[in-house]
């Protein structure tokens, strides 16, 4: 009798879980669309707001092996500036609130997890499937071990099809999207807070990162009539095939990011075409159209530049250590030839060289920051880190840790960076305002800090733009970032602002980094300091070089002080070595006096001693990087493929 | 006495599952573990192809229809056997799972019911603070980088600063923009001054030294329902839920009697 009451309790409940969720209350109208019409907008935009666009919860398939127990209700309450408590047990909050949040959980097996571990064990009759099953029952080191292995499955393409069946998850994940559209919504408050839909696509042949985060600009009535694209079996252009569905079927829009090159073996931005041929004009045009900015800066490394591509870079070296190594599981090696494919400056260079050629620009990108935290918690504060995922959140010894993340070798738990962030330069803080920002790439990327970095590009700025309202003055006669500026066969002037983050260090110079295609059709890159703090005093230029603004920091205490640097650097700038008809793109790069990083947190807050190497690794001097300006010839031989033209 | 036992959570919980049962039984859906028949209706069939299509944004052949079917089956004899066998007994997931859903449907009305205007107007007159907007402040400020020179500039009816990119008037700002753009102790600071026609300072901020002029102070006012109503709801909601399962729990415990060795 027990027995059969026990089993009508357990279906009686069954059959009421479709109403199970924490629903708490209807979205408005307002909550539920793209925000147009909602707020006051400002006349240009004038403020950037802060994101995170890569954020995983306990729906990612990895995350919640790592061990996530929180989901995408809680990563709204923390990013939006909410007490929340950490899967470990720690109160976790953010200083300073984020303006927007895209949850990116993996589409593919989205939730599978999830229900691998609520399935009665039984019922796991796959014999991998089983003993993952018992590993992530066992401890969240056992969960972590059984999740580096799933990832290096993915890798080698030998994932349990049980798992990964598209048919077979098709109708839970339709459940789950619904009621994560309808949560986002809820969540989603114009004006205050903005939380987009989005996922994560998990392409990775042979364990070579091509990650892309999609991201949608439209409330769940639209993004409610599809659901996340999987990526394993897939191509790029399917991706975007699908994207392209989306928008004509719902007249929504969308965007991809792509992450993590400096994974992906030199495969991200590669010269050819995917098939190993030429790259036809359409994959490019397409790409273009699709990808308007990438993820340059994020836990698992910095994909900015690499010593080797950029020789001449005192500053190319962060966020690179570790990661150089090989793809994302390192089931394969890197070689200094794929790192041209693997880094952002190469690749605007590579999409300068394929314009040339062929008309259309594949990789003319903006660029942001991001954290890809697995924890649900999007901090990228080196003083507030809750690490790549749960098994590795505040806890002595995590800094000096292996990864473990398909192989022991070679990366350890102080090559992660604490994360970036994205900024949007928008005229309002709604969806529509901060998406379409993104599509016209007027974004930027930071390691952390929240610096205000503004860039505009024109023909007759002048120093005394500074004593006016500049920034009118910038949008009136010229581009800001991300925009496009037509050759009038003079140099280019810019005007360059970076303001510091109020709450963190002083800045030591602003630089402009130019690639171009040479009369040769060979492609450069040159860097020019354009201010630094104390330029007339003591940081004089002797030569060529410009003596190192110094360092404060105290190792065991983690602190620093700003009694070197400035608050604030600014420069107006003409190209010296332009030519009539060159080809070139120009971005900024805003650099922090030295500071601790969070490996030095942990270690005074935990009383760890580190080895001299990883004390000095870790203290860093954090950057920004603008989207570029890209200088386009006057007379265009062919219709140039821009996001800007996608109306 | 009728009153209070119908507002009790067990009660909702002991109707739901009566309600549930009825309706599965008109509807002929496979209830009972130990039938040994699987009757596939049409809604689930149709639901079987709609998810399908949903993912691969076309119908299933019929092959494919056929493979999904014998999926579901495959499922649906498993997870009976698995009963019959007693096999969700000693399972600590299983357990684990089960008490949640208890919990959840302990809350399940809570979750879909319709508060009245009055029910959110108590809320609100219960936690005014939560819902208070923050000040708004309109002032000008001017920036110094060193103590002094700010502290020199104080005798002047117009002082001008020096140059720095942040806004020189601001109107009816929110505190937390404020705290986003010039910084927390900047923020601390001017919250503590009078609205005066005098420049006060000079103010620290991470930027350097401030002069600033505080010209109004608009204390937030707690919104009106109306104004507010979606965040009361979500929120009464949210805590209602939570005390009913409170309740619930309270109630299915008093029956027990636990003995710790």
């Amino acid at each position: 009798m027990t027995k059969t009451l026990g089993c009508w309790v357990a279906l009686a409940a069954l059959a009421l879980s479709g109403c199970d969720s924490m629903d708490t209350g209807e979205p408005t109208e307002d909550q539920r669309g793209d925000g147009t019409a909602t707020i006051e907008l400002a006349e240009f935009p004038d403020r950037p707001y802060w994101g995170d666009t890569h954020l995983h919860t306990d729906l990612s398939v990895d995350a919640f092996g790592f061990g996530v127990r929180l989901g995408a209700e809680e990563a709204l309450k923390f990013a939006r500036g909410d007490r929340v408590r950490s899967t470990m047990g720690m109160d976790a909050q953010l200083d300073r609130p984020l303006d927007f949040l895209v949850i990116s959980d993996h589409s593919d097996a989205m939730g599978a997890t999830r229900r691998l571990y609520d399935t009665p064990r039984i019922l796991v009759r796959d014999p991998t499937l089983r003993r993952w099953y018992d590993m992530m029952h066992e401890s969240t080191n056992q969960s972590t071990m059984a999740v580096a292995e799933l990832i290096t499955a993915a890798a080698n393409d030998t994932i349990p099809e049980a798992l990964m069946d598209p048919e077979r998850q098709a109708v839970a994940t339709r459940e789950l999207w619904d009621s994560h559209l309808a949560l986002l919504d809820r969540y989603n408050r114009p004006g205050e807070f903005t939380a987009f839909a989005g996922f994560e696509w998990t392409l990775m042949p042979d364990g070579n990162n091509l990650h892309r985060v999609v991201m949608f600009r439209d409330g769940s009535v639209k993004t409610g009539q599809v659901v996340p694209f999987p990526g394993i079996d897939t191509q790029p252009e399917q991706l975007w095939d699908y994207m392209a569905a989306y928008e004509a079927n719902t007249g929504g829009r969308v965007l991809a990011i792509p992450h993590n090159s400096n994974l992906s073996n030199g495969m991200m931005f590669d010269l050819v075409g995917p098939d190993g041929g030429a790259m036809s004009a359409d994959y490019a045009r397409q790409r273009a159209r699709f990808e308007p900015v990438v993820e340059a800066t994020q836990i698992k490394g910095d994909s900015e530049t690499h010593p080797f591509l950029s020789p001449n870079d005192e500053f190319a070296e962060f966020g690179v250590a570790g990661w150089e190594l090989g793809n994302l599981p390192l089931t394969r090696e890197a070689t200094p030839d794929m790192y041209a494919g693997s880094y952002v400056r190469s690749a605007l260079l590579r999409g300068l060289t394929l314009e040339q050629q062929m008309g259309v620009n594949p990789y003319a990108f903006g660029l942001i920051g991001s954290t890809d935290s697995h924890t649900a918690l999007a901090t990228g504060d080196e003083d507030n880190f809750f690490g790549k995922q749960t098994n590795v959140e505040p806890r002595a010894g995590r800094a000096l840790a292996s990864q473990n993340l398909g192989t022991r070798q070679g990366r350890f738990g102080w090559h992660y960076l604490a994360g970036g962030y994205a900024a949007a330069w928008a005229r309002g803080n709604t969806r529509a305002e901060i998406f379409d920002a993104f599509m016209r790439r007027e974004v930027y990327a930071t390691t952390g800090p929240r610096m205000v970095l503004r860039l505009f590009a024109g023909h007759d700025f002048a120093d005394s733009d500074w004593d006016g309202d500049w920034v009118r003055a910038g949008y009136a006669r010229g581009v800001p970032m991300g925009g496009d500026l037509v050759d009038r066969g003079r140099a280019p002037v810019f005007l360059v602002s970076a303001l510091k983050d109020p709450e963190g260090a002083n800045l030591d110079r602003i630089q402009m980094v130019k690639g171009w295609v040479d009369a040769n059709g060979v492609a450069r890159e040159r860097i020019y300091d354009l201010a630094w703090s104390d330029m007339a005093g003591v940081r004089r230029r002797v030569g060529g070089a410009i003596p190192a603004v110094g360092d404060t920091v105290v190792r065991r205490e983690a602190s620093y002080t700003n009694t070197i640097g400035a608050p604030e650097l600014r420069a107006t700038w003409r190209d010296p070595d332009y030519r009539p008809g060159q080809r070139a793109f120009y971005y900024v790069r805003a650099i922090e006096i030295p500071t601790p990083s969070w490996v030095l947190f942990d270690a005074k807050r935990f009383g760890i001693d580190l080895p001299a190497e990883v004390v000095e690794t870790n203290v860093i001097q954090e950057r920004a990087y603008s989207s570029p300006v890209w200088l386009k010839p006057g007379r265009s031989p062919g219709a140039a493929a821009s996001p800007a033209g996608r109306e | 006495m009728i009153r209070h036992w119908l507002r009790d959570p067990l009660v909702h919980f002991l109707i739901a599952g009566a309600v549930i049962w009825a309706g599965l039984a008109l509807v002929g859906e496979p209830v009972d573990p130990a039938s040994r028949t699987i009757e596939l209706s049409r809604e689930r069939q149709a639901g079987i192809a709609f998810g399908f299509e949903r993912m691969m944004g076309r119908a299933p052949t019929d092959a494919e229809m056929d493979s999904a079917i014998e999926r579901w089956v495959r499922e649906e004899v498993l997870y009976r056997e698995a009963l019959r066998l007693g096999l969700d007994e000693g399972d600590a997931v299983v357990r684990r799972r089960l008490a949640t859903k208890m919990d959840e449907l302990a809350g399940a009305e809570a979750a879909l019911a319709r508060p009245s205007e009055a029910d959110l107007e108590r809320w609100l007159a219960k936690h005014p603070d939560k819902y208070r907007e923050g000040d708004r402040l309109t002032f000008r400020q001017v920036y110094y980088s060193s103590e002094s020179a700010a502290a020199r500039a104080l005798a002047s009816r117009d002082p001008v600063g020096e140059p720095i990119s942040l806004p020189a008037k601001a109107v009816a700002m929110p505190l937390a923009q404020i705290r986003g753009t010039y910084g927390e102790a900047f923020t601390a600071r001017l919250a503590e001054l009078e609205p005066s026609s005098e420049w006060r300072g000079p103010v620290a901020s991470g930027y350097g030294w401030h002069l600033v002029r505080l010209e109004t102070r608009n204390a937030g006012q707690t919104p009106q329902l109306s104004a507010v109503r979606d965040r009361i709801e979500a929120d009464w909601r949210a805590a209602t839920i939570a005390e009913r399962r409170q309740r619930a729990y309270a109630l299915l415990r008093g029956a027990y009697t636990v003995a710790i060795e």
